[in-house]
C-alpha cells in the first residue's frame, strides 16, 4: 500500500494541474461555452491543491526514470509557482469577469502554464526542460491575447510569440549541440561532462545558445527589449503571472544548471559577468524615463533578474539559498505590484500612466497602500523582504569575489529607487484628478493582503524560511 | 540582561502610537491626543532610563537571536551617549507633536503616525548594538521622513522629498556593501554582526579603507558634510515645522552618531588616515555654510545652512579625537538639536503669522509681539554661542580640545565662529527690528499658551545646559573613555 502511495505522490502536482485544465474544459462544454463562474474556483482549487501536494510529498531522488527531480529544490519552486498561479487566478477572476472575457481557455491555459512551470523546475533532462518551457510559453501566448477587445493585448501576444519562438529555437538548437557534444540528455550530466569528449567547443556553442534562449525568457539585457511592450499590452493580472511565475520557473532551471559543477560555467564566466552587468545597467536606465508604470515595472523586473543573475554566478561557491529566497521575494512583490495595479485599474483600460495614480494614496488607501509597500519592497528598503533578499544576494556575490559586480548592482539599485519613488510621489503627493471606480474585488484584495504580509514576514523573520532552505541545500541537481 | 525590555519598549512604543493614530484618523482631536500621549510616555520612559544608563553598575542591554545562519542578533544596549540622544529624541518628539497641532490640518492620522515612526527608527539607530540591526533602522528612517516632507511640506515639497531620499539612499546602499564586507572580513565560521566583536578584530588596513569610505559617505550625507549637503537646505525649507525640527534635531544626529560610534571605532586604521580630510571638510563646511547662510533671504534656509555649519564643528571635534574635543562634539550634538529646533519652531510660528518665510516679510517682530521676540533673540544668541547658553559650552570644548593637538585647525575654526555671529545677527536684525513689513497682516497675536508650552521647556533646557553642563558631561565620560583608546594611532 505504501509503495503505491510513494509511487503516486510525487506526480500528484502534475496530475492535479493537468486534471484541473481538463476539468475546466469539461465544465465549459457543460455550460456550452458561456462565461461561467465555476472556472475560477475550479482552477484556484487545483493550483492550491498542486501546491499542497508538492508541500506534503516526501522528497525523492527522481521519478519517471530519473527525468524529473522530486527533491526539495524542485518542490520549493513548485510550491512557489503554484502559489503564484493561485494568486494570478484570484486576480484574473474579478478582472476578467468585469471586462467580459472570463472564458474557459483563460483558466485552463493558466493551469497548463503552471504545469509547464512545474515541469521546468523539476526537469533534470533536456527534453523535459524544453517540453516544460514550451508548454509554459505557448499557454502564455494565448493568455496574453485572451482579452479580445483590447487591441494592444493582441499586439503584445504577437510580439511575444514571434520573439519567443526565435528564443525557443535557439534553446532547442543549443540543446541539440550539447547533446551532440556529449551524447547525454541529462542537464547536469551533459554540462558536467562537456569537456570529456573532446568537443568542448561545440558544447560551449550549445550552452551559449541555451543561455540566449533562457536569457530571453527572463529578459536579460540585451534580450530584454520585448519586456516593456508585452507587459504594457497584456492585461494587468496576466502581466502579474507572466512576470512572476514564468520568470521564477525559468530561473529555477538556470540555477539547476549553475549548480551542476560544469566546466562550461567557468569558461563562460566573463560572458555571464557581462550579461549580469549589462542587465543591471540597462534595466534602470530604461525604467528611469518611463511615464508608463507598467513599462517601468517591466524594466524593473529585468533589473531584478540582473541581481538574481549576479547571484547565479556566485551560486557554485555561495550556494543556491540566496537565489531561492530572492525568487520567492521577487514573486511576492511583483505579484503584489501588478495585482495592485489591476485593482486600481478602471474598467476601460489599465491604470498605466503615472498621472493615473495621482492622489490614489488617500483615495483608495488599501490598494494604493499595497502598491506602495510592494514598491518599497522592490526598492529594497527595510524592513521589507526586498531588503533582506538583496542583503543575501549581495552577500553571496561578495563572498564569491564578485565585488565589482556587486558595486554595479548597488548603483543600479540606487537608481531604481528613483523610479519607484516617482510613483509613490504621484500617489501621495499630488491631488487626485479623477475618481476611479470602486468595485468590490475580494479576490484581488486577498492577493494584496497576502503579498503585503509575505513582504513583511520574509523581511522581519527570514530565519525559519532560511532554515528550510538550508535543509534543502544538499541536493543532487 | 534586565527583566523588563525597557529598550525595546523605548523603540517600539512610538510605533504603537503610530498605529493608534492611524486607527483614530477619523477624529483629528483623538489623533492629536494619542500622538501627544505617546510622545509624553516616551519622554517619561526615556527619563526613567537615563539614571540607569548613567550608572556604570547597571548594564542596560537586550540580546536575542534573530537570523542565526548569518550571526545576526537583536542586540540593544544603552550607554550615556545613547541615553542622552534617546532622551533628546523623545523631548523633541513632544515638541514636534505640539507644534503640529495648529499647523497640520490635512490627514492628521497619517501625519502623526509618520512623525512617531521617525522616533522609532531614530531610537533604534541610537540603541542598536548589532550592525545589521543598526543598518535596518538607519534605512527605515528615510521612509517616514520622505512622506513628512513630501505630503505635508510647502510648495516645492515633492522635489525636496525625492532629493532627500535619493541622497540618503545613495550613501546607505553603498554602506550596505560595506556592512557585508565587514562581515566577510572576519574569519569564516566565527562571523557576526556584533559591534563589540567587529571592533575587537578590525579588518586588514587596505580593506578598512574601502569600508570606511562607504560608511563615511553614508554618514556624511546624513550629517551633512560639505560637499554632499545640498539636499539639506531644500529638505529643511520645504518640510513642515515639526519635520524640520526632527530632521535637524534627530536625523542629522544619527549621522554624527554613526561617525563616532561606528565609522571610527570599526575601522581605526582608515579613520586615523582620514583625519586630515575630515579637518579640511569640516573647515570647508564651516566657512561655506556660513557664507551661504549670509546670502539667504528665506529664514528657514538660513537656519538650514547654519545647521550645516554647526555640524561641521562636530566633524572637527571628532577628527581631533581627544577627550575634550570628543565630549564637546557629543554635547554639541544635543545643543545643536535644541537651538536649531528652537529656531525652526520660531520661524514656523512667525511665518504662520506673516504668511511667508522671507526675511523681508518679517521685521518689527519685537514691537508687535515682545514675548515671541524675546524667545527668538534668546535662541539666536544660543546659536551664536553666547556665554551662559548651551552652544558656548560645547563649541568651547570642541575648539579647546582641537587646539591641544591641532592649533592651526582650531584657530581657523574659531575664526569661522565669527561668521556665525554675522549671519545670526542678520537673522535677528531682519526679523526682530526695523519697521514691520507692509505685507504683514493686521492680526499678529503674541505668544499663545500652546506656543509657550513649546518654547519654555526648550529655553529652560538651553539655559540648563549653558550653566550646568556637568551632569551631561559626566554621562558622556564613560562613552568617551570607551571610544578614545579604540584608535591607538590618534590616542596619546
Amino acid at each position: 500500500m505504501t509503495a503505491v502511495a510513494e509511487g503516486w505522490t510525487p506526480i500528484l502536482p502534475y496530475a492535479i494541474l493537468a486534471g484541473g485544465a481538463l476539468a475546466v474544459f469539461l465544465a465549459a462544454s457543460l455550460t456550452k461555452g458561456r462565461p461561467s463562474r465555476v472556472f475560477a474556483p475550479i482552477s484556484l482549487l487545483c493550483a492550491l491543491g498542486a501546491g499542497l501536494a508538492a508541500l506534503c510529498a516526501a522528497p525523492q531522488a527522481g521519478i519517471f526514470a530519473g527525468t524529473l527531480d522530486a527533491g526539495p529544490f524542485a518542490r520549493f519552486y513548485q510550491i512557489l509557482t503554484c502559489g503564484l498561479t493561485a494568486g494570478a487566478i484570484l486576480l484574473l477572476g474579478g478582472y476578467s469577469r468585469r471586462r467580459g472575457f472570463e472564458r474557459d481557455e483563460l483558466y485552463a491555459l493558466t493551469l497548463l502554464a503552471a504545469l509547464g512551470m512545474c515541469l521546468l523546475t523539476a526537469a533534470v533532462d533536456w527534453v523535459i526542460l524544453f517540453l516544460g518551457l514550451e508548454m509554459l510559453s505557448i499557454s502564455l501566448y494565448v493568455i496574453i491575447a485572451a482579452h479580445k477587445d483590447a487591441p494592444q493585448a493582441a499586439e503584445a501576444a504577437l510580439k511575444y510569440f514571434v520573439l519567443g519562438a526565435v528564443a525557443s529555437s535557439f534553446l532547442l538548437f543549443g540543446i541539440a549541440l550539447v547533446y551532440a557534444a556529449t551524447g547525454e540528455t541529462g542537464v547536469a550530466e551533459s554540462l558536467r561532462d562537456a569537456a570529456q569528449h573532446g568537443m568542448e567547443g561545440i558544447a560551449l556553442l550549445g550552452f551559449s545558445c541555451i543561455l540566449v534562449g533562457l536569457g530571453f525568457k527572463i529578459s536579460l539585457a540585451p534580450f530584454h527589449l520585448w519586456t516593456p511592450d508585452v507587459y504594457q499590452g497584456a492585461p494587468a493580472p496576466v502581466t502579474a503571472f507572466l512576470s512572476t511565475g514564468s520568470k521564477v520557473a525559468v530561473f529555477a532551471a538556470l540555477l539547476r544548471m549553475a549548480l551542476s559543477e560544469s566546466p562550461l560555467f567557468a569558461r563562460m564566466d566573463p560572458v555571464l559577468w557581462t550579461l549580469a552587468a549589462l542587465t543591471m545597467t540597462a534595466a534602470p536606465l530604461g525604467a528611469m524615463t518611463q511615464p508608463s508604470v507598467k513599462r517601468m515595472l517591466a524594466y524593473s523586473s529585468a533589473g531584478h533578474m540582473g541581481y538574481l543573475f549576479m547571484a547565479l554566478l556566485a551560486a557554485p561557491i555561495a550556494g543556491p539559498g540566496p537565489i531561492m529566497f530572492y525568487s520567492a521575494v521577487y514573486g511576492i512583490m511583483d505579484m503584489g505590484a501588478f495585482g495592485a495595479l489591476s485593482t486600481l485599474s478602471p474598467l476601460d483600460r489599465d491604470a498605466d500612466d503615472i498621472m493615473d495614480f495621482r492622489g490614489m494614496g488617500f483615495d483608495r488607501p488599501y490598494a494604493a497602500g499595497a502598491l506602495a509597500l510592494c514598491l518599497l519592497t522592490l526598492a529594497g528598503l527595510p524592513p521589507t523582504a526586498g531588503f533582506t533578499g538583496k542583503f543575501f544576494l549581495f552577500e553571496s556575490a561578495l563572498s564569491a569575489g564578485y565585488v565589482w559586480l556587486a558595486v554595479i548592482g548597488v548603483i543600479s539599485a540606487i537608481i531604481s529607487v528613483y523610479y519607484y519613488l516617482r510613483v509613490l510621489a504621484a500617489m501621495y503627493m499630488r491631488a487626485p484628478e479623477w475618481a476611479p471606480a470602486r468595485e468590490s474585488a475580494p479576490g484581488s484584495y486577498a492577493v494584496l493582503a497576502l503579498a503585503c504580509a509575505g513582504a513583511l514576514a520574509l523581511g522581519l523573520l527570514p530565519a525559519p524560511v532560511l532554515s528550510v532552505m538550508a535543509a534543502s541545500a544538499p541536493f543532487t541537481p | 540582561m534586565n527583566a523588563f525590555p525597557l529598550l525595546s519598549t523605548l523603540i517600539f512604543l512610538p510605533l504603537l502610537g503610530a498605529l493608534a493614530t492611524v486607527l483614530l484618523s477619523r477624529s483629528p482631536a483623538l489623533c492629536r491626543a494619542a500622538a501627544l500621549g505617546t510622545a509624553l510616555a516616551e519622554l517619561l520612559l526615556a527619563a526613567c532610563a537615563i539614571p540607569l544608563a548613567a550608572d556604570p553598575g547597571t548594564i542596560l542591554a537586550e540580546n536575542a537571536a534573530w537570523i542565526p545562519s548569518f550571526g545576526i542578533r537583536y542586540a540593544l544596549a544603552m550607554d550615556g551617549l545613547s541615553g542622552l540622544l534617546v532622551l533628546m529624541t523623545a523631548f523633541l518628539g513632544v515638541l514636534a507633536v505640539l507644534t503640529s497641532f495648529k499647523e497640520i490640518t490635512k490627514r492628521p492620522g497619517a501625519y502623526y503616525a509618520f512623525l512617531l515612526a521617525v522616533e522609532t527608527s531614530a531610537c533604534g539607530v541610537f540603541l542598536a548594538k548589532d550592525l545589521f540591526l543598526f543598518y535596518l533602522f538607519w534605512e527605515v528612517q528615510l521612509v517616514p521622513m520622505f512622506f513628512l516632507i513630501g505630503v505635508w511640506g510647502h510648495e516645492d515639497r515633492r522635489k525636496a522629498a525625492l532629493k532627500f531620499f535619493l541622497f540618503s539612499i545613495a550613501g546607505g546602499m553603498l554602506m550596505l556593501l560595506a556592512v557585508i564586507g565587514a562581515w566577510l572580513a572576519q574569519p569564516e565560521g566565527a562571523r557576526t554582526f556584533s559591534l563589540a566583536a567587529l571592533m575587537a578584530a578590525p579588518a586588514a588596513p587596505h580593506v578598512q579603507n574601502w569600508l570606511f569610505a562607504a560608511f563615511f559617505l553614508a554618514f556624511a550625507v546624513k550629517m551633512p558634510i560639505v560637499p554632499v549637503h545640498t539636499w539639506l537646505p531644500d529638505a529643511h525649507t520645504q518640510a513642515p515645522t515639526a519635520g524640520s525640527v526632527i530632521l535637524a534635531g534627530v536625523l542629522l544626529k544619527t549621522g554624527a552618531y554613526g561617525l563616532i560610534r561606528l565609522a571610527f571605532p570599526l575601522f581605526p586604521d582608515a579613520a586615523a588616515l582620514s583625519v586630515p580630510l575630515l579637518f579640511v571638510l569640516g573647515l570647508a563646511g564651516l566657512y561655506h555654510a556660513s557664507l551661504c547662510a549670509l546670502a539667504q533671504t528665506d529664514a528657514k534656509r538660513l537656519v538650514a545652512y547654519s545647521s550645516v555649519a554647526h555640524m561641521a564643528l562636530i566633524v572637527i571635534g571628532v577628527a581631533a579625537w581627544n577627550a575634550v574635543s570628543l565630549s564637546g562634539a557629543m554635547l554639541q550634538m544635543i545643543n545643536h538639536a535644541l537651538t536649531t529646533g528652537g529656531l525652526f519652531i520660531m520661524i514656523g510660528m512667525l511665518s504662520r503669522r506673516s504668511g511667508s518665510r522671507e526675511l523681508a516679510s518679517f521685521g518689527g517682530v519685537w514691537k508687535r509681539s515682545p514675548v515671541l521676540g524675546a524667545f527668538f533673540l534668546f535662541f539666536c544668541m544660543a546659536s551664536a554661542g553666547l556665554p551662559g547658553l548651551n552652544n558656548f559650552v560645547s563649541e568651547l570644548l570642541t575648539l579647546v580640545g582641537t587646539w591641544t593637538g591641532h592649533p592651526g585647525v582650531a584657530a581657523a575654526a574659531f575664526a569661522g565662529a565669527v561668521l556665525t555671529l554675522t549671519y545670526v545677527l542678520k537673522l535677528a536684525q531682519g526679523t526682530l527690528f526695523g519697521t514691520p513689513a507692509a505685507t504683514q497682516p493686521e492680526q499678529w497675536p503674541d505668544a499663545e499658551p500652546l506656543e509657550l508650552c513649546v518654547l519654555s521647556p526648550l529655553a529652560a533646557s538651553i539655559l540648563y545646559l549653558g550653566f550646568a553642563p556637568q551632569a551631561v558631561l559626566d554621562m558622556l565620560r564613560g562613552p568617551v573613555s570607551d571610544f578614545l583608546p579604540r584608535i591607538p594611532q590618534l590616542f596619546q
